[in-house]
């Protein structure tokens, strides 16, 4: 039996007068899953998950959310989807512990432990005026987790926490998803993305570009590789390295040869290199995932680069 | 209805941690009653339709209180609100739009009638009570006055765009409504002018509901009427104009 998605999209579309922001995406996260939701400004990633979050009301498309429609179903759903939103707040005066007790519902888990696993314990007292940037952000972690939820929605969570709170809100995500609950994610940040999720998705423009896990994006978008040594170590020429197969590139960077070409154009320079002498600085650089993304936002119409494409 | 009431309560402790509450509608309507109910003699009760000035003035200063509520604390309160973002968290977490309206529209009543409570203690012990004509009459203009421009500063704080907007709308169109509309001279020291911009001022309205049947100088049906016509609008505006 097929087992229904957590978050299903289809043909999502919406405007804001003239403009179209959201231009018929499909999205579906599966049960248990951490899917990114990436892209530039302006891509639509938040607006598309104000509307899965039933904040706003989508033009033309069809959202299931745990079965339910955000629109019709608000009521039901809301108290399963723990939700922290780009450019929201609370009330300065507000204090911390007010705030727990204000969103609180019945299906909360014990305060304590919450307070504690993101480091807020001494702080029940404070207005949200007088927290940090890191604080508000794990209040509101707190606030999203708080009622059990089967969803949570993550819209810019890190942006403004130093790499050390980063880290640690990345721990309390991955053991939110070992624990079972489903996690859509909207970020920026490639490392966060490559870190954390199963699945991505890459928006430009209110479309959906590509999805599917962080390597196989790499793959389909970055399927290019860099063979790094020093020119004084090895014998190998320039025009040698630049017939090998596969081989786009050669360049020579102050002392260095940058080797650039396809995934086989690794073994070809290595096998030359046992030839020639093997520097003892050799290195092999692969693309990373904002390589991937940089890749399909310059050329969003294209789904897989050529194999002896280069990085740009 | 649980999750409105944990708003109330929410709401009432943030707004009495205002600072701008404080002075707007607990401190200045107490010092300008004292000032002026005691700035005209017996002497002048012409100008008063006969009713000793200081008892006129206590009888019109609700009026104010609710006006403050009205026009600056609640616009304010929601503008600041909207611009960042808390009506968003509040709305995310499962609170129906409509509840934050609800609550509002409730703390602004309480707001009113609390610090109706002190005015009328502080202007009590100052100047006396003036004796009340007709309690239900006088009773319910006070809370229909209080609904309605409640209602009235819910709207204007959904449709100006941010919270200092809201302070300079709100000011602007408070103290023409305080002096014209009954916190300033009397209906009989004014020019014909004044007096006609001051039958176009809702706060007048809600003024003459409420005083006229405290001080036995009439039913004041017809503005208690306008005061009804003015919350039904604003409640109809407010439902398409209320953004997150």
């Amino acid at each position: 039996m097929a087992v229904t998605p957590v978050v299903e999209v289809r043909e999502l579309c919406k405007r804001y007068g003239e403009r179209l922001v959201v231009d018929h995406v499909d999205l579906d996260v599966e049960e248990g899953e951490i899917v990114g939701l990436l892209g530039s400004n302006g891509a639509g990633k938040t607006t598309t998950v104000e509307c899965v979050s039933g904040l706003r009301r989508p033009d033309a498309g069809s959202i299931r959310v745990l079965g339910l429609d955000p629109q019709v179903d608000s009521a039901r759903l809301r108290p399963l989807v723990g939700s922290q939103l780009q450019d929201s707040a609370l009330p300065d005066r507000m204090r911390l512990a007010e705030a727990i007790e204000l969103f609180r519902g019945p299906r909360a888990m014990p305060v304590e432990g919450l307070l504690v696993a993101f480091g807020l314990a001494d702080q029940r007292r404070c207005a949200f005026s007088a927290l940090s940037g890191g604080q508000r952000q794990r209040l509101f972690l707190v606030l999203a987790l708080l009622n059990r939820p089967e969803l949570v929605i993550l819209d810019e969570l890190t942006q403004g926490l130093d790499p050390a709170a980063r880290r640690d809100v990345w721990d309390a995500i991955r053991s939110l998803r070992d624990a079972g609950t489903t996690v859509l994610l909207v970020t920026h940040y490639m490392e966060e993305a490559e870190a954390l999720c199963d699945r991505v998705v890459v928006m430009d423009g209110g479309r959906v570009l590509d999805s599917g896990p962080p390597s196989q994006l790499v793959d389909r978008h970055a399927p290019w590789a860099t063979v790094r040594f020093d020119a004084g170590r090895s014998s190998a020429r320039p025009e040698d390295l630049g017939a090998l197969p596969g081989v786009s590139q050669v360049r020579r960077v102050g002392e260095t040869f940058e080797v650039q070409g396809d995934r086989g154009m690794i073994a070809h320079v290595c096998a030359h290199l046992v030839g020639c002498g093997v520097p003892d600085d050799l290195a092999v650089v692969m693309p990373d995932l904002e390589e991937a993304v940089i890749a399909m936002l310059a050329h969003p119409a294209e789904r897989a680069l050529e194999p002896t494409g280069g990085p740009r | 209805m649980n999750m409105v009431l944990k708003l109330v309560r929410a709401e009432l402790r943030l707004v009495l941690r205002e600072p701008l509450v404080l002075a707007f509608v607990f401190a200045f309507p107490i010092v300008t009653v004292l000032v002026i109910a005691g700035s005209f003699g017996v002497d002048d009760m012409d100008s008063f339709a006969n009713i000793d000035p200081s008892q006129w003035y206590v009888a019109s200063y609700l009026a104010v209180v609710i006006g403050a509520v009205g026009l600056v604390t609640v616009p304010v309160h929601l503008a600041a609100y909207r611009e960042r973002g808390v009506l968003r968290r509040f709305a995310a977490a499962g609170f129906p739009r409509w509840s934050f309206a609800v609550a509002q529209m409730a703390v602004g009543v309480i707001l009113t009638l609390a610090a109706s409570a002190v005015l009328l203690v502080v202007a009590g012990l100052v100047y006396g009570l003036p004796r009340v004509d007709s309690p239900v009459a006088t009773v319910g203009a006070v809370v229909l006055g209080s609904v309605a421009f409640t209602s009235l500063g819910l709207l204007l704080g959904a449709i100006v765009p941010n919270a200092r907007a809201a302070q300079g709308i709100g000011l602007l169109v408070f103290f023409p409504s305080f002096l014209l509309g009954g916190g300033g001279p009397p209906p009989a020291a004014m020019s014909a002018t004044m007096r006609h911009i001051a039958r176009f001022l809702p706060l007048t309205h809600v003024t003459d509901s409420i005083r006229n049947p405290w001080l036995g100088l009439g039913h004041g049906t017809t503005d208690l009427a306008i005061v009804a016509a003015v919350l039904v609008l604003c409640l109809l505006a407010c439902r398409r104009a209320v953004r997150l």
